[in-house]
Order: structure tokens, then sequence, then C-alpha cells
């Protein structure tokens, strides 16, 4: 079999406005045929990222590569690359059905009505707007001027669509849906997608591999497997919003945290010292039961149902907030009383120990 | 409460603005139907007939008042501003287009465009003719110096409007349709220009009345045959009748009904988007 090549490649690109640096120096090399998802805080420069991918901007430095070639200096209208805007940037006076044919009618190539009649209705049925083609897109719901906006891309066959945070403007109910048929679709045209989201659960539940961005630069990708369960550092750790991270000192094997010390067998290179332990390995336990690990005095505050399972919320000595992720399959949740003292506590092995001197 | 007194007051200050509005209009819209060819253009009416009409497309028996020697002179004003209005749009359109990318030195030349509209006409009328016949050697007519000194005039106005519009406007559209392998150029002309034209109509709009009764450019810049404003300005110096009038409410007619073309374009897109979601609703 042939050696599956890369659909894009990034060398060294770096974009500034003023004294900003938007991305910072990224080199980044995306597989073809799948669902990348970039995660990344506000400001990270994301959207910065992705425009600069489509051609409406250019890097200050550095190469993009697009199916093997250089198209640095490409004007977007001849990259072929699609874009997805966050507000759908429908045209306002043109039908549904004139929105989705755009591209095929005012393109380079000609043509015929027919053909763009017939690819124009595939895709109407592929995104399910039937019935829909000659409302302008005043007339529709947000929904469907997603799926609108999908459709107009995806019926110029691009081999990689730019998806600039396309569930942001949609309510709750209708972003779960939308993430099932992204994918499906994505499957079954064999083009890439380049998702963006600030929502680390969109990223981690949509991506096959999932690249995380921040201050410019990528500072980790993989599969959501290996982001979820080892982040490479600790903004990482952060963005993904799944551990309870401690500040505190590692010497000589041992993590001196809030918790006193703890041996630190792997430690992974960081910026400063800090203890991470996941949300749902961190469990509460009353004064004089026995612990697996560490022991954290803290005071109960609250929780919060989540179906599923149920988020307790407490608060340390030292005023920081831990959070205690009990899934319901573990059987009834504990009932902890507002106020109360009681101890947090996890198995050690569990534990990411980030530190500056990394263990050997 | 101070509103109580408030109201009153404006809603008579409102009154007032309206009647000195178009009071004079009204005056000159009675005047105009005074007897003819011995009623004057004052009060009382003699008589009441529509003789200064028929007077004015010379369908009167002769008498000692000469026809209103305007006919040429009309539709010289009517082609001048055309040709303005559309040069000006033109130029307004492009010169807010560049205007949405910063570029160096873009406050001085939006100042510079900007204040041309403050430097006094008559002035402006004057050295355009001076520099035509000195320095160009141009000769003064109305499609050349006169056309020159209307474009400079009605031009910052056009971009003003067109700089409105723009401002407003929400470029992701554009990349959207670029994105999707359409040139720039189709863009503007599929995308940008449709989601504009209302903006553009008020721009044409504006050029075309401020040329059309544009009076002290005009005075020095015309050269030998004279647009509209002038050629009414000169009846003035010999006697005033009251075919005069007749021409004014002719005029002002004609102006309307260009109001009302522009109007209707105006409100075509928005009753027909209204209308397709009647039908949906119906439906």
């Amino acid at each position: 079999m042939v050696q599956s090549e890369s659909i894009f490649r990034l060398d060294g690109v770096t974009r500034r406005f003023g004294a900003l640096t938007a991305l910072d120096d990224i080199t980044f090399e995306a597989p073809q045929n799948e669902y990348i998802s970039l995660l990344g805080p506000s400001g990270a420069g994301k959207t910065s990222l992705l425009r600069v991918i489509a051609g409406f901007e250019s890097p200050d430095v550095g190469r993009i590569h697009f199916l093997g070639r250089d198209i640095t200096d490409l004007p977007a209208h001849k990259r072929g690359i699609g874009f997805v805007f966050q507000n759908f940037a429908l045209f306002p006076h043109l039908t549904v059905f004139e929105n989705i044919a755009f591209g095929l009618r005012n393109g380079i190539d000609d043509i015929a009505d027919a053909q763009i009649g017939d690819r124009v209705r595939e895709m109407v049925d592929l995104v399910g707007l039937s019935g829909l083609e000659d409302r302008v897109p005043d007339q529709i719901s947000g929904g469907q001027k997603q799926r609108v906006a999908l459709a107009r891309t995806l019926v110029m066959q691009p081999k990689l669509v730019l998806l600039d945070e396309p569930l942001g403007a949609l309510d709750a109910n209708l972003r779960g849906r939308m993430q099932t048929e992204l994918r499906q679709i994505r499957e079954r045209l064999n083009v890439t997608f380049l998702h963006v989201t600030g929502s680390e659960t969109e990223a981690l539940a949509m991506g096959d591999t999932v690249a995380v961005l921040d201050r410019g630069r990528i500072i980790q990708s993989g599969t959501p497997e290996q982001i979820h369960d080892t982040p490479s550092s600790s903004d990482v750790a952060l963005f993904l919003n799944r551990f309870n991270l401690f500040d505190g000192k590692l010497s000589a094997d041992a993590f001196h945290g809030p918790f006193g010390p703890v041996p630190a067998a792997n430690v992974c290179q960081n910026p400063t010292d800090i203890y991470a332990i996941r949300y749902d390995r961190t469990k509460a336990f009353r004064k004089g039961d026995t612990l697996p690990g560490p022991a954290l005095p803290a005071r109960f505050l609250a929780s919060e149902y989540l179906g599923s399972s149920v988020i307790s919320f407490f608060e340390t000595a030292d005023h920081k907030q831990v959070e205690v992720d009990h899934h319901l399959s573990f059987g009834d949740p504990d009932n902890y009383k507002v106020g109360e003292e009681y101890v947090l506590s996890w198995d050690p092995r569990h534990a990411i120990v980030f530190g500056q001197e990394a263990a050997a | 409460m101070e509103s109580k007194a408030l109201k009153p007051i404006l809603a008579v200050y409102v009154a007032a603005f309206i009647l000195f509005l178009y009071g004079p209009f009204i005056v000159l819209g009675i005047l105009s139907f005074q007897q003819g060819p011995e009623g004057g253009p004052q009060f009382p009416i003699i008589d009441w007939s529509t003789y200064w009409y028929r007077h004015l497309f010379g369908l009167t028996p002769p008498s000692r008042i000469a026809p209103l020697p305007v006919g040429e002179a009309l539709l010289r004003s009517l082609t001048l501003a055309f040709m303005t209005m559309v040069t000006a749009t033109v130029l307004g359109v492009m010169a807010a287009q560049a205007f949405r990318r910063r570029f160096r030195g873009a406050g001085i030349v939006f100042y510079l465009i900007v204040l041309g509209m403050m430097v006094p006409g008559v002035l402006t009328g004057l050295g355009t003719s001076l520099l035509a016949n000195n320095v160009v050697g141009v000769e003064r007519h109305w499609w050349t110096t006169a056309f020159v000194a209307h474009v400079v005039y009605t031009f910052p106005f056009a971009f003003l409007v067109m700089l409105a519009i723009l401002n407003r406007f929400d470029g992701s559209v554009e990349e959207a349709a670029w994105s999707l392998g359409v040139s720039p150029a189709r863009t503007f002309r599929k995308v940008t220009f449709p989601l504009i034209f209302p903006g553009v109509l008020s721009a044409m709009l504006f050029a075309f009345t401020l040329s059309f009764d544009e009076f002290p450019r005009t005075l020095f810049a015309s050269g030998r045959d004279q647009t509209l404003p002038l050629a009414i300005y000169g009846t003035f110096s010999v006697e005033i009748h009251p075919n005069i009038f007749a021409f004014g409410v002719m005029t002002t007619l004609f102006s309307f009904s260009l109001l009302a073309v522009y109007g209707i374009l105006m409100g075509l897109s928005v009753r027909r988007a209204k209308k397709i979601a009647m039908q949906e609703d119906i439906a």
C-alpha cells in the first residue's frame, strides 16, 4: 500500500499583529481523511491559524503545503480549501439552493446547469435540507443555516474543510446532533475536517486527532485518548478541564503539595511543578476512613447532578477548589453535608506529576 | 411635569418647520395658476387658469412675454447630472472600498476628500475654470470644466454614503465566496455589489440632485451654454412672470418622481422577502 500522505503541512508558520504574536512558529502535519480537532482557549490563535491556511491572511514567516504543493503565495480562491464560518456567512440575497450552487455557478470551471442542479440536490439530500431550497437565509433556523454553510462548501468537493467553531452558535441540543452528523458526513465524503473549538468535550468527542493550541503554539497533538490520559504539560491538563491541579515543589522523587509529600515516579517536563489528578480519580472520604493514598482535608461546598455522574465541589484550607466526579455506574453517591470537613484522596499511581526537572 | 410643557412646544416647532419648508413651494404652486398673460407674480389671484403651463410648452397665442428659454438648459442639466451621478458614484464606491483596509496615509486622504466639501463653491468653480483655461488649455464648457467641478463637489457625498454602508458590511461573506473558488472580481459583482446596492442608490440620488441644482460652482465653470439653474437666474434679471413658477412646479414634480423610483427600488428587495415569508406562512 502507498504510504498515506499528509493533507497539509505547516512549516514554522508565524503571524504577528503589531506587538501580538498570534501564531508562533507552528510546525504541524495533518493526516489525510481524518477528523482533526484543534482545541485552544480564546485568544490562542485558533482562528488566525484557520485564516492563514485558508489564504485570507498570509503568514509573516513560514510555508504552507497542501497536497504536496506550496500554497503560501496562492490567493484563497485558487486553493480549493473549504471554510465554514462561525456566523455561517450565508449570502443573504440568495435562496438556499443558490447559496449551495454559488461556487459551482461562479467558479473558474464552466459547469452545465443540469449538472449543477444534480450536484446541489444531492448535497441538499445529504445534509437534510429538502423542501427549504427556495427560502432565503433569513427564513431558516440556526441549525439549518449551519447545514447550508456546510453543503455550500462540500458541494465543491474540497479535500480539506476548515470549520471555525461551527457549533458555537447552536443550542446544546442541536450541538450534540450536529456533532454526530458532521462526523458521518465527513466519513461518507472522505475529506479532512479541521475543526476549531474552545470546548474540550467537543474536541475529544469529535477528533480522530486532537491538537492543542496555546499562545500561538501547538503544545500537543495525538489521539483523544493520548491527550486525555497523558497530557504532555500542565497547560494541556488545564484546558482539558478534567484535572485537579495542585501547585507544589518537586524534589528527589517526591512531590510536596498541600497534601504533604507524595512519591513521584514518572515526572513530565514542565515549566512549573504541578501535581495533576483527574476529577473522576479523586474521591471523598469521611475522617477516619482508610485512604488509598495522600490525604487532603477539604470542606464540601456543593454538588451538580449531570445525569450520568455527580460532580462535587470541595474547598481546601488554602481556598482552592477541588472537584470530585462520581460516575453513577459505580453506585449511588454519598450524601455530603455543606460546610462539613472531609478528606480527599486518590491512588497516587493515577496522578501525573509535572516538574521542572524531569525524572530520567 | 417638564415633558408636558415640552411636548406642545416641540409640536409647534415641528409645525413651523414644515410650514417654512413647504410654504414657499405652496405659494409658488398657487401663483403658477394665475391668469395670463396680464396676471403677475403676486396676489391676489385674478382668475384661476393653466395659461402659464400652456405658455411653457408654447401652446398659447404669441404675446409680449417671450417663452422661457429653458428647454435646452433643462436637457443640458439632466445630462450633466446623469454624467456626474455615474462618475461620482463609481469613484465613491471605489474609494470607500479602498478604505476598508487600513493603508498608509489613510487618515490624511480621508480628511483631504471630506474637507473638499468645505471649500467655498464659487472659488472652486473659478479655480477650475482658471486651471482649465490657463494651465491645462481646455475650453470652458458644461461638459468639461463644469462636469469636473460637479464630480469634485458630489464625490465626497457619494464616498461618505458608501463608507457608512461598507463599515457595517460583514466581509466574511466575501471570504466565503473566495473559499468556494470564486475570484475577487466576480465576488464583488455577485455578492458585495448586490448587498451594498441600497447604499449605491442613495449615493446616486445624492450626486444627481446635488448636481442638478448646483449654482455657485457652475457659474464660472459652465462657459457659454448655461445649465438650468443659471438659465432660470438669467430670466430673473429681466422680469418675473408666473411661467417661472409653473416651471418650478414641473421640475419639483419631476424630482418627486425620481424619489419615487428610488423608493420603489429600495423597497423592492424588502417586499420580495416579506412576500416569500407570507407565502411560507400560508402554506
